[in-house]
């Protein structure tokens, strides 16, 4: 086995009132991927910033190889040779590839001016590496967001780093742009380079991690261990401290159901054309497709905040008009939970019960629009408790909620307003296993319950387990219409089959 | 509530007084009372009668400019009309008195109908634009007020009933009765924000206008709304001021009612109103007002020059500003 290239021994970090990490030991080797997993608030971003120089230890020691090390400033760690990556982007939109890769030195040199052609060719040869074929000077903002994930490890790589810390690195990537990372991370694995990886993507981390290291509320539940003896069912067991279950693929319940939402030939401002789709009563149909298939807008046509431009759309078998979401939710009981919960799903700066009760608060007011907190409360709280929301108090901000929390709220609302059909987009991105599970848990229970589900999501897993059609949409247009099965790989294999065209085309417009 | 199962692993809560202490309100209280008490040992006069009058005065009219800024602040807007607004609505209400002979309770009802409607002008112009409210109500001002003067000629409107005077000059308990109207829009704001349904929406479209649409609310009926309640606010706003005058006075807010803007900013701010919109506080909102008129009132008792006065206002309200961060800090520092 190779050497250790970082390790923490035994180390604890407490905040006031609170043991955020406890004993916690690791080792990462030179030349492998180590995974770190644990549920949201399991410790791991504290553990990160410990190795980064963000906080010190209370207890413990951290060893850069055999040698044991102080960081008291996140420099330090990097003149160590440790290098990250963070979940939130951290480039300057503004300044160009080389700027950003060079940001550092830059800071150090007060007054002297810029040679920016050096600093550009000083880019040149980590960006090869990675094979990302952008322009040192390109701005950053005009770069995906795959591509910016390459310029920060290239930017880590440009410090010297041996090790390498990657927090989340394909939460916004599509499946695609996953792979070709992974390919790079393979590179640099050959080349000695020790990563840690953080995801909650079971099947990726099993993918390629060599060894795993699990948090549980700030302790150690698994350390060091080879990835090649564990299911994904153990790591979950880890994780959680106890079995899940996974969702079993549901079976076609729907088959003689009314259909609830019906597009005939519908258009819309956003660029669809000849979209026809039907969810019925029962019925989860996913709409599956690559991040830019136009799945969100066309959501958001349904909702009325995009216009229907030609064709029909029928609700319950009657033609109706949707003009605004207002109009989707009280006149035709539609609802949606967005994608982007901090813009468009939550108000994170207001109480869990204004967020909750939003939807209901016309349903609650009486004639003069007067409307009491216990009005309210009567018909969100069991739908909060339904969810199992773990919040202090109702009126606690949101925002100071964990991720899984937030969606469950945002979920919530829809449930409290009582709607007949639900648009779910990306329900489960960036929350823990458990929380994952109950969301899944209840998408099946809404179903079985008569409600029509149409559910978005890039998560093929996910939309195996929950769908019982999945219908295939590319570049605006609905490509195919797949009945699931249950099995990954046939099932994995024919979607892909209705979008791999796509794939050719991109690859012809990155070589161009 | 089985719901509330509060995490272990969050720091403990600090009881609920310390949690008063660190509200902005009681900031404000204690800065009043602070500044009251200087005041008092530099000048005996200020707690006289006659001085509590008139700075009750005063205040009344302030905290219902602060109200009408704060109003449309809910919704993440701003309204640099609501002098212009509140002039054109007096102005309007001394024309119906003096010229067309109108009983004064329906002049002050078209008045504030006038302030409605205008402010209600200006919100469609800013949801059907698109433009932000900062260039829409920079452009209404100059319009309403330049609309007014051509009409009125620039002409004073003396023709006051006696009795509507009169309520401008009573008292109740050595305070001004014109605090009672002031009194009833803050506890009707406290119930629209609080109690229903228009209120609750009017904060959430400020807070995350597209979270809100998708969630069912109109937010360009909100924003309409909350410029209609604006406009309505400063019409009333403008009416206690006749009322104290005994005239409508087109320049009695200053040049295109540009006078109005810093009390009417500093009143929702100083009560904890983010500017972005989605967060407001009416006791705050009446507390920063009433602390800017204590302010003003004792710095010219002390016969600070006139030129010094708005030197000096300033620098202390930036002060008090200071001093209430650093004591939140403080006493957050202490809480955990």
């Amino acid at each position: 086995m190779s050497k250790i290239a970082f390790e923490t021994r035994s180390v604890s970090k407490f905040f006031p009132g609170v043991k955020a990490l406890q004993g916690v030991s690791m080792q990462m080797r030179g030349g492998s991927i180590h995974a770190l997993l644990g549920e949201n608030g399991a410790g791991k971003s504290t553990l990160i910033k410990l190795i980064t120089g963000v906080y010190r230890p209370d207890e413990g020691q951290l060893f850069a190889g055999a040698e044991p090390v102080n960081f008291t400033r996140p420099h330090d760690a990097i003149a160590a040779g440790v290098g990250v990556v963070h979940q939130e982007r951290n480039l300057i939109p503004r300044f160009s590839v080389a700027e950003n890769m060079a940001l550092s030195q830059l800071a150090d040199r007060t007054i002297a001016p810029i040679d920016y052609a050096a600093l550009n060719e000083q880019a040149e040869p980590w960006l090869d590496m990675l094979g990302l074929d952008v322009e040192p000077a390109t701005q950053v903002s005009r770069l995906s967001v795959a591509q910016m994930q390459m310029v920060e490890i290239a930017k880590a790589l440009s410090q010297q780093t041996r090790v390498l810390l990657l927090d989340e690195p394909t939460a916004s990537l599509t499946p695609m742009e996953s792979k070709a990372l992974f390919d790079v991370l393979h590179r640099l694995r050959d080349d000695g380079v020790s990563m840690l990886f953080v995801s909650h993507k079971l099947e990726e981390v099993k993918e390629i991690c060599d060894t795993v290291s699990v948090l549980r509320d700030g302790v150690n539940a698994g350390e060091n261990i080879a990835m090649d003896n564990l299911e994904r069912q153990d790591l979950i067991r880890l994780m959680i401290g106890r079995e899940q279950n996974d969702a079993k693929p549901r079976h076609g319940r729907s088959g003689e159901q009314s259909v609830a939402l019906e597009l005939k030939d519908v258009s819309t401002s956003l660029g669809h054309k000849g979209i026809n789709l039907e969810v019925k009563r029962h019925e989860i149909v996913g709409l599956y497709g690559l991040v830019g298939a136009g799945r969100t807008e066309l959501a958001k046509a349904i909702m009325g905040a995009a216009a229907i431009t030609e064709g029909e759309v029928l609700r319950d078998g009657q033609t109706v008009e949707i003009d605004n979401p207002t109009d989707a939710l009280h006149g035709h009981r539609i609802g949606y939970v967005s994608e982007n919960r901090k813009d468009e799903g939550l108000i994170l700066e207001h109480s869990v019960l204004e967020n909750a009760g939003i939807t209901i608060w016309r349903k609650s007011a009486n004639r003069l629009g007067w409307l009491t907190g216990a009005s309210v409360k009567k018909r969100t709280v069991p739908f909060l408790e339904k969810l199992a929301v773990k919040t202090p108090s109702l009126n606690q901000t949101v925002g100071n909620l964990s991720g899984g929390n937030q969606q469950k709220i945002a979920m919530a609302k829809w449930l409290a307003a009582g709607v007949k059909v639900l648009i779910v987009d990306e329900p489960t991105v960036g929350i823990d296993v458990k929380s994952k599970a109950y969301l899944h848990e209840l998408l099946h229970e809404l179903a079985n319950d008569g409600t029509a589900v149409l559910l978005i999501t890039s998560d093929l897993p996910e939309m195996i387990s929950l769908a019982d059609r999945i219908l295939v949409m590319d570049e605006f247009v609905i490509k195919g219409d797949v009945k699931n099965t249950g099995d990954y790989k046939t099932m994995s294999q024919s979607v892909m089959e209705h979008i791999h065209h796509t794939e050719d085309e991109l690859r012809r417009a990155k070589a161009s | 509530m089985s719901l509330v199962t509060s995490d272990a692993r969050k720091p403990v809560r600090g009881p609920e007084l310390m949690r008063l202490l660190l509200t902005n309100e009681f900031g404000l209280l204690l800065l009043i009372v602070v500044f009251g008490a200087l005041f008092y040992s530099v000048s005996s006069g200020f707690l006289s009668s006659f001085n509590l009058n008139s700075m009750s005065r005063a205040a009344a009219i302030n905290v219902m400019i602060g109200f009408s800024m704060m109003a449309v602040i809910a919704t993440g807007g701003l309204s640099l009309a609501v002098g212009a607004i509140g002039v054109c609505s007096a102005m309007v209400c001394g024309w119906l008195l003096q010229e067309i002979g109108l009983p004064w309770p329906y002049a002050l009802v078209a008045a504030i109908a006038t302030g409605a409607a205008l402010g209600a002008i200006n919100g469609m112009i800013e949801v059907k634009t698109r433009l932000h409210s900062f260039i829409v109500t920079l452009a209404t001002m100059s319009l309403f007020f330049g609309i007014m003067i051509f009409l009125t000629q620039a002409q004073t409107y003396r023709g006051i009933p006696a009795s509507f005077v009169s309520f401008g000059r009573m008292k109740v308990m050595g305070l001004s009765a014109t605090l009672g109207p002031t009194l009833v829009v803050a506890v009707a704001l406290i119930v629209l924000y609080n109690f229903t349904r228009v209120g609750k929406e009017m904060l959430a479209a400020g807070a995350k206008p597209q979270a809100a649409m998708l969630s069912g609310v109109r937010v360009g009926r909100m924003i309409v709304l909350a410029h209609a309640i604006s406009g309505g606010l400063a019409a009333i706003a403008a009416l206690l001021l006749v009322a104290r005058n005994g005239a409508a006075i087109p320049s009695m807010a200053g040049q295109q009612g540009q006078d109005w803007l810093l009390i009417a900013f500093l009143g929702p701010v100083l009560g904890g109103a983010v500017l972005t919109g989605g967060k407001i506080s009416v006791v705050g909102a009446f507390l920063g007002a009433v602390l800017v008129t204590v302010l003003s009132n004792g710095l010219l008792l002390m016969q600070i020059g006139d030129f010094w006065l708005q030197a000096t206002l300033g620098a202390t309200l930036l002060l008090a500003v200071l001093l209430d961060l650093a004591r939140r800090k403080f006493l957050e520092r202490r809480a955990q």
